[in-house]
C-alpha cells in the first residue's frame, strides 16, 4: 500500500467546502494518511504554488510526493473514498 | 451607461443623500450625551426608528443596527449559536445562502457545530419534508434567505416557519436582503431577520438585524450600551436618519413600482427566449432578478464585451469569487451551466430603451464571440 497525502483546499466562504467537511472528517477518522489543509485565501503562496483550480473545494492527491490526481469541487464521501483507495494500490 | 445590476447594490436616492448631508450637518451629538446636543440627536434616531419599526410591521426595540446584512448575519448566527450552545450545536441552512451566512457557518463547523444543508426541489425551493426529517433534538437554528441573489428563488417564508415552529426551540433566521423594497416580507414568521439599506438606494454602511423581542443573542460586538445591547458603538445618526428615508421612499408606489419591473422582466425573459441561451430563473423567482447560462461562452468574457458598451451585469454574487455559480449549481446540477451564468437584475429605474439597447447589444456580443470561438 502506497502512502498517500491529500492537500485540501478550501475557503470558509464556500458552500461546496462546507458540504464536503462531513465527508472530509469522516474520511480522515477512517483512513490512515497524511492531510493538509490550506485556505484559499489565507495560504495564498502555497496555493498558487498548487495551480489551484477557482472552483473549491480543491482535493489534491499525493503519492511519494508526486501528484496523481485532483477531484473538485462538492464531492461525496464516497469519491473521496473512492479515489483514496484507488490511488493508494 | 445601462445599470443592470441593481441585486448587487443600488443608486443612492438623492433624497436619501440630502437627509444624510442635513443630519451630518444639524445632528452632531453623541446620541448617547446627556447635552441637549446628543438628546437632539437621540430623539432623531428614535423617531427614525419608531418609522422603520412602522414600516417593517415590528417592534423599535426589535430592530439592531448593524454595518449591513453581513454583520446582521454574522451576529444573527453567532449570537444564537453562541447563546443557545448549551440546547444543541446543529444548525439547518440551504446551498443558496450567502457567503456572510456559509463563512460564519464554517467557522462554527470548525468550533464543533454540526451543518446541514436541506435538500431543494428541481426549482431550488426547500423541499419542506426534509427540512421536517433535518430538525433533531440538538437542532438550535434553521438559516434560510427568503430570496437567492443570484437566481432570484423565492422561498415560502410562512410554510418553513410552520416547519421549524413545530419545535419550539428552533429559531429560524433568514436573510431578507434581497427583498427589502421588492417584496413585501412578513416578519412574525421570523425570529430573525437581515437587511442591508444599500440595496434599496440607500447609503452603504447601514443595516439591521430584526429580532423577536424576548430572544437573546450573544452580541458580536461587545462594548456597553448603543441603540440596544446587542450591538456596541456610537449610534450612526445620519445613517439611521438616511436608512428610515430610504425605506419610505422604496415602499412609495410599490404596486406601480412592481408592475413595471414584472412588465421589463416579462419582456425581456420573451425575447431572451428567442437567443441561444438557458434561462435559469423561473415563475417562482423575484421578476428583478434573471440569470442566463450562455452557451460555449464565459459568463466573464461575456461580462467584458457588455461593459465595452456600458452595460453592466453580473456573473455571480458579487461577494464571492471563484468560476461558477454555487446557486445555479445547487439548481441545476450542471457545472457547465453554472460556469456560464450571468444575472440581470432589474430595478424601478431601469427603462424599456435600457432594455432594449441591451437586447440588441447581447445578441451582437453572442454572435461575436461565438464567431470568434469557432474561426
Amino acid at each position: 500500500m502506497k502512502k498517500v497525502k491529500i492537500i485540501k483546499i478550501s475557503a470558509v466562504w464556500c458552500g461546496a467546502c462546507l458540504i464536503t467537511d462531513k465527508a472530509w472528517k469522516k474520511l480522515k477518522e477512517n483512513y490512515d494518511f497524511e492531510s493538509v489543509e490550506l485556505d484559499y485565501d489565507m495560504d495564498e503562496e502555497e496555493v498558487a504554488k498548487l495551480s489551484a483550480k477557482t472552483v473549491l473545494p480543491d482535493f489534491i492527491f499525493f503519492v511519494d510526493d508526486q501528484e496523481v490526481d485532483r477531484l473538485v469541487g462538492e464531492v461525496s464521501y464516497e469519491e473521496l473514498e473512492s479515489k483514496l483507495l484507488e490511488v493508494r494500490k | 451607461m445601462v445599470y443592470l445590476d441593481y441585486s448587487a447594490t443600488t443608486p443612492v436616492n438623492e433624497e436619501v443623500i440630502e437627509t444624510y448631508a442635513k443630519v451630518c450637518r444639524e445632528f452632531i451629538g453623541n446620541p448617547n450625551s446627556l447635552h441637549t446636543l446628543g438628546v437632539k440627536a437621540k430623539q432623531l434616531i428614535d423617531a427614525s426608528t419608531k418609522q422603520i419599526a412602522k414600516i417593517l410591521g415590528v417592534k423599535e426595540t426589535e430592530i439592531i443596527y448593524t454595518s449591513g446584512a453581513s454583520e446582521a448575519n454574522n451576529t444573527a448566527v453567532k449570537g444564537v449559536c453562541l447563546q443557545y450552545a448549551s440546547r444543541g450545536k446543529h444548525i439547518i441552512t440551504t446551498e443558496l445562502e450567502h457567503s456572510s451566512i456559509i463563512a460564519p457557518l464554517s467557522y462554527l463547523s470548525h468550533n464543533g457545530y454540526e451543518i446541514d444543508f436541506v435538500k431543494l426541489d428541481e426549482n431550488g425551493l426547500v423541499d419542506l419534508e426534509d427540512l421536517d426529517r433535518l430538525i433533531r433534538k440538538d437542532t438550535i437554528l434553521v438559516t434560510i434567505a427568503a430570496v437567492n441573489s443570484e437566481v432570484g428563488v423565492r422561498q415560502d417564508l410562512k410554510k418553513i416557519a410552520e416547519v421549524v415552529h413545530k419545535h419550539p426551540r428552533v429559531l429560524f433566521h433568514s436573510d431578507v436582503t434581497q427583498s427589502i423594497g421588492k417584496d413585501k416580507v412578513d416578519f412574525s414568521d421570523l425570529d430573525l431577520a437581515s437587511l442591508s439599506c444599500q440595496k434599496f438606494y440607500g447609503m452603504k454602511g447601514i443595516g439591521a438585524l430584526i429580532k423577536k423581542e424576548k430572544l437573546m443573542i450573544e452580541p458580536l460586538i461587545h462594548g456597553g450600551k448603543s441603540t440596544t445591547i446587542f450591538r456596541s458603538g456610537t449610534p450612526a445618526t445620519p445613517l439611521i436618519a438616511s436608512f428610515a428615508k430610504a425605506l419610505r421612499l422604496v415602499y412609495e408606489d410599490y404596486d406601480e413600482k412592481r408592475e413595471k419591473v414584472q412588465k421589463l422582466h416579462d419582456d425581456l425573459i420573451e425575447s431572451l427566449k428567442e437567443l441561444d441561451v438557458t434561462i435559469n430563473s423561473n415563475n417562482l423567482c423575484l421578476p428583478h432578478i434573471v440569470n442566463l447560462s450562455l452557451h460555449g461562452i464565459k459568463s466573464e468574457v461575456m461580462l467584458h464585451a457588455l461593459e465595452e458598451h456600458e452595460i453592466y451585469i453580473s456573473t455571480q454574487t458579487a461577494c464571492s469569487t471563484g468560476n461558477y455559480s454555487k446557486a445555479v449549481y445547487a439548481i441545476t446540477h450542471d457545472k457547465e451551466k453554472a460556469s456560464n451564468s450571468i444575472r440581470i437584475s432589474l430595478s424601478y429605474l431601469t427603462t424599456k430603451e435600457e432594455i432594449d439597447f441591451f437586447l440588441t447589444t447581447f445578441k451582437q456580443c453572442i454572435e461575436k464571440l461565438n464567431f470568434r470561438r469557432v474561426s
